[in-house]
């Protein structure tokens, strides 16, 4: 079986070239053969998996065909069982297939009925198990399998499980306000609610009122969390509060108007409606053979899962367009269509050229004419005469991955890998997939003043890093205006920023070129240098003599008491000029440590590797020294700001800078040096960010250590590291507010006119801060909301009961190399 | 074992890693072969944390190799490949990561995409071994280059065998091309 199933399911591989082509030639050059069919299995596999994607086929068809192939071989008795099995796979992990999985077993259930006990019983107890382990989505994925099978089920059908899950989100959140689970409840209820409006039409409105009636209080109730993970922070002077885009509530207003409509939810496919030739086939799917649903046990406390559960918004980057290439918010088939390729992208993240297919592909499983015509240009939607659709397939695609892309605090997978879906997608179908990028683009960059900041930056990196993967062309000529805007400009910063992030992943010379000329100046003559000059190669420079001496004794790899003697000289010279004998000396052995490393980033880290204790007694003897390391850091790399963030990365892991030193020289010294300026560069929020989540992920990590029942780590290890990471929090609070508020002495002290007080820079100053100090209490909420579901579940661990997953963390964090047994930089020290 | 995914998935060994690590057992003796039993071996790659990376052009530096693949996770260490005689990076890489699933996100995420415009390779690995920097080609760099037909300025040119077998085809021609000379 393994060898058929290969086949059709390659194509998404880039590893297997040679194996397809050994098959190819197995096929082609092994003269006439006779002609063979593959066992029932096998093609029932094939067509079962393959189902709907083919626009060409007619849907019914396709599901006609698989259902007399099943049940023309139901004597099979490995068959069965693996049919059933097989349907249950494809529902969870291809998703947009279900209803067409169900049109299957409605047809087959007109010949052997037995088939949906079979599935039913599968079906249930897959269920249960998906309500224990919180897998709140699989258990989605099913009861929409289940809903699009209502016309052949008994009773009440599906409702009474959707009863039962209501009632489980009314306790929840009756119990507590911040509750998310039975927010997601509600979610799954109202997303279900739809399939069975359209599998047993014109039965169940009563039901569904009932059931949307008790709805509406959770979903319209805003979470507290909900301000936080709003995409937009608008300044203050702008239109008042934003309109809220919680899913859950535009939901519930969606399904209204559709109720109010009729539920006629003209975008969900019913591919177990035949057409009129087939009178025979549907009288008998019409008068089905009705199976009683086994009950579905739902315990009494249910869990959040793997995944922690946060309020979900509604993005998107086509909101403004004068015409619709989207469905408008009012519109289920807004939320219905996002739903199901949002569960496409998540469940599909280990085949990103699978997932860009099915995203390129959406309108075959949809219902006919919910889009216009793939590729159209948007220009000719305009000419498109209502009622036909203007919706854009490419549009829908690219804007649920953006949702993704923007979504807070953490979307389901790395970053990254909703780039590697948007370059798939670009690379299966260009014409079609940049435009409606371009488009994209274009709409973040006009609202990026008021992007949230954490997002302008995942903005700068997506941009950037899809540029590479094509030849980094962009019209930055439609641009070419903001080069003149001052640096802190939210445009002139978000062009300063990308255009250093192409730089990092390719080389100055080769973006300068792919530059209009006004922007060329924004790239140094530094830049194109692949080594920075050494500034004590210049005796115009304090301490130039000390600087090459040691720059020489590094380079021999001279033993430290060598060392020694200079620094003290540098001290005496210090002292002399009344200046701080430690920065003096830390600025020269660093800088020096940093050129004899500057050849690549293996120099410089055996560099610091051998120099480490000395580097460490530097930092320790004073702040003024330990924030002199970053500096020297920062300045010797200002060209390449990438390298800089790196070095300090893992000066941090060696412990010879701390948090909370890189955190007060960003927002404290340096910003302060630079009179907030520092503040509208991406680099310097680039280096905050890494560090907060290297301290974040480092708490969550110690904490859940703590929480197993045979905790090696001891509390009073944990209550430390969240007793440091509460009082970075609070440093970074205090140190953000006096630049939100323009209360930090470095405003002040200038005058008017010159920067201070009153004038645009201190708006602008102003305004970043705001924006820093929004990402940061963001990230603390979030950390004390984890550490409230960590406190729960000791308490149940404690408690005897076996809690299952738990919300626990659910980004990315790297295994700090502290508590790294076999890492190269083993320190015993945190971070 | 779990089930089979209904698509293929992306975090797996390649095809190059699964047959090197096969051919000990075909070669085996007979005496060997017939025991039937499949030797129940611990799967190296269970926990592995080391990216192979191919394909990379001869000019791109750690620091762009650290930009991209730092998307996936910190970077515990990075191994440039080198040319064995020469010391100049040859087109491949090793990044290791602190953690299994890093590894498996870089093989779904960032293997196949581009890096310095060109596609790169990425393959689950064992693990870094002292040696293994450094090319295995006859003249010091990767096999793959030694026979290449086509011709990749990121990576030298043409194979350096098919280089210099034309080199001394010229040299032969010049030398017999004497009489001939005043034609060329």
């Amino acid at each position: 079986m393994a060898d058929y199933d290969r086949r059709q399911g390659g194509g998404g591989g880039y590893n297997n070239r040679k194996r397809r082509y050994r098959d190819d030639d197995d096929r082609d050059h092994r003269g006439p053969r006779r002609r063979y069919d593959a066992p029932p299995h096998v093609r029932i596999r094939k067509q079962l998996l393959s189902i709907a994607e083919n626009p060409m086929r007619s849907w019914h068809e396709e599901v006609q065909s698989i259902a007399n192939l099943f049940t023309d071989n139901w004597d099979d008795e490995l068959l069965r069982s693996n049919f059933v099995d097989l349907l249950l796979q494809i529902t969870v992990e291809q998703p947009l297939k279900i209803p067409f999985l169900a049109a299957v077993l409605l047809v087959a259930n007109t010949n052997k009925s037995e088939i949906i006990d079979l599935l039913l019983a599968k079906l249930v107890s897959n269920v249960e198990a998906k309500i224990g382990e919180g897998e709140w989505r699989d258990v989605k994925l099913y009861l929409k399998l289940l809903a699009c099978l209502q016309s052949c089920l008994e009773g009440e059908g599906v409702f009474p499980v959707l009863e039962e899950l209501f009632d489980r989100a009314v306790d929840l959140q009756t119990a507590s306000s911040e509750d998310t689970i039975g927010t997601e409840l509600v979610k799954i209820i109202l997303l279900t609610l739809p399939y069975v409006m359209v599998a047993a039409p014109d039965q169940w409105q009563q039901k569904a009122a009932d059931l949307m009636e008790k709805t509406e209080i959770i979903a319209s109730e805003p979470h507290t969390l909900q301000a936080l993970i709003e995409p937009y922070h608008p300044e203050r002077v702008e239109e008042g509060a934003p309109p809220t885009t919680s899913l859950i509530g535009l939901l519930q207003n969606q399904l209204q108007n559709e109720a109010n409509n009729g539920w006629i939810l003209s975008c969900l496919p019913r591919p177990w409606e035949f057409p009129v030739g087939e009178i025979e086939v549907q009288s008998k799917l019409s008068n089905p053979t009705k199976h009683p649903l086994p009950p579905i046990s739902i315990p009494q406390t249910v869990v959040a899962g793997p995944r922690p559960l946060f309020p979900e918004v509604y993005f998107s980057v086509y909101a403004d367009q004068d015409v619709e290439s989207v469905p408008p918010v009012t519109n289920a088939a807004a939320s219905l269509i996002r739903d199901a390729l949002l569960d496409t992208i998540n469940i599909l993240d280990y085949n990103r050229n699978i997932t860009a297919r099915h995203l390129i592909e959406v309108d075959c499983f949809f219902a006919p004419r919910t889009f216009a015509a793939r590729a159209t240009p948007f220009d000719r939607l305009r000419d498109i005469e209502p009622p036909k659709s203007t919706w854009k397939p490419e549009d829908v695609a690219v804007d649920a991955v953006f949702s993704q892309l923007f979504q807070l605090p953490n979307p389901e997978h790395k970053l990254v890998y909703y780039h590697a879906v948007l370059t798939e997608a670009c690379k299966l179908a260009p014409a079609a997939i940049a435009p409606s990028l371009g488009r994209a683009i274009r709409y973040l960059y006009r609202n990026i003043h008021r992007l949230d900041l954490e997002l302008t930056d995942r903005f700068t990196d997506w941009f950037s890093h899809h540029l590479s993967n094509f030849g980094f062309t962009w019209k930055w000529t439609e641009w070419v205006d903001d080069v003149f805007l001052p640096d802190l400009h939210p445009c002139k910063a978000f062009i300063a920023g990308a255009i250093d992030k192409e730089i990092r992943l390719s080389f100055a010379q080769r973006i300068k070129n792919t530059l209009p000329e006004p922007y060329q100046a924004l790239i140094s003559p530094e830049k194109e240098k692949d080594v920075p000059d050494f500034k004590f190669k210049d005796p115009q420079t304090p301490f130039a003599a000390e600087g090459e001496e040691i720059a020489g004794l590094l380079k021999r790899k001279a033993a430290d008491e060598e060392i020694q003697p200079i620094i003290e000289r540098i001290h005496a010279l210090a002292l002399d000029n009344n200046l701080d004998p430690l920065v003096a000396s830390t600025d020269v052995f660093v800088t020096c440590v940093l050129h004899v490393g500057s050849k690549s980033l293996s120099h410089v880290l055996a560099a610091i590797e051998r120099t480490k204790d000395r580097l460490t007694d530097a930092g320790a003897t004073s702040d003024a020294a330990r924030a002199q390391i970053i500096s020297s850091v920062m300045s010797y790399w200002s060209s390449h700001p990438g390298v800089a963030i790196c070095i300090v990365e893992k000066l941090l892991n060696y412990s010879i800078l701390t948090p909370a030193c890189v955190i007060n020289w960003a927002l404290v010294s340096y910003a302060g040096r630079t009179k907030g300026d520092a503040l509208g560069k991406m680099h310097v929020y680039e280096l905050v960010f890494n560090t907060v989540i290297k301290v974040t992920g480092r708490v969550r990590q110690v904490v859940q250590k703590t929480n197993q029942p045979d905790a090696e780590v001891g509390n009073e290890m944990a209550d430390a590291e969240v007793t440091a990471m509460r009082g970075l929090f609070k440093d970074m609070e205090d140190a953000l507010v006096s630049w939100a508020s323009g209360s930090k002495d470095e405003i002040m002290e200038v005058g008017e006119g010159e920067g201070g007080a009153g004038s645009e820079h201190e708006r602008l100053v102003r305004r970043w801060g705001e924006r820093w100090l929004r990402v940061f209490r963001r990230r603390a909420a979030i950390e004390e909301t984890f550490l409230q579901e960590a406190a729960k579940e000791k308490k149940a661990v404690a408690a005897g009961v076996t809690a299952a997953g738990g919300a626990t963390a659910g980004e990315a964090i790297a295994v700090d190399p502290a508590v790294d047994p076999t890492g190269e930089a083993v320190v015993d020290d945190v971070l | 074992m779990p089930i089979r995914s209904t698509v293929e998935r992306l975090d797996r060994p390649s095809a190059y890693y699964t047959s090197r690590r096969r051919r000990p057992d075909n070669h085996r003796d007979g005496e060997e072969d017939t025991n039937m039993q499949p030797e129940q071996t611990e799967d190296p790659l269970k926990d592995a944390t080391t990216i192979y990376v191919g394909n990379l052009s001869f000019y791109t530096t750690e620091e762009q190799v650290y930009e991209l693949f730092s998307k996936c996770g910190e970077i515990k260490r990075l191994v440039m490949g080198l040319d064995r005689i020469t010391k100049t990076p040859c087109g491949f890489c090793f990044v290791e990561y602190y953690t299994h699933q890093d590894a498996l996100d870089c093989m779904k995420y960032i293997g196949g995409t581009k890096l310095d415009e060109r596609i790169i390779r990425t393959d689950l690995d064992p693990e870094f071994e002292e040696g293994r920097q450094y090319g295995r080609g006859k003249s010091g760099g990767q096999v793959r280059d030694e026979y290449r037909e086509d011709y990749d300025e990121g990576r030298g040119g043409l194979g350096r065998a098919i280089r210099s077998e034309r080199l001394i085809e010229a040299e032969r021609r010049d030398h017999n091309d004497g009489e001939y000379g005043r034609l060329r």
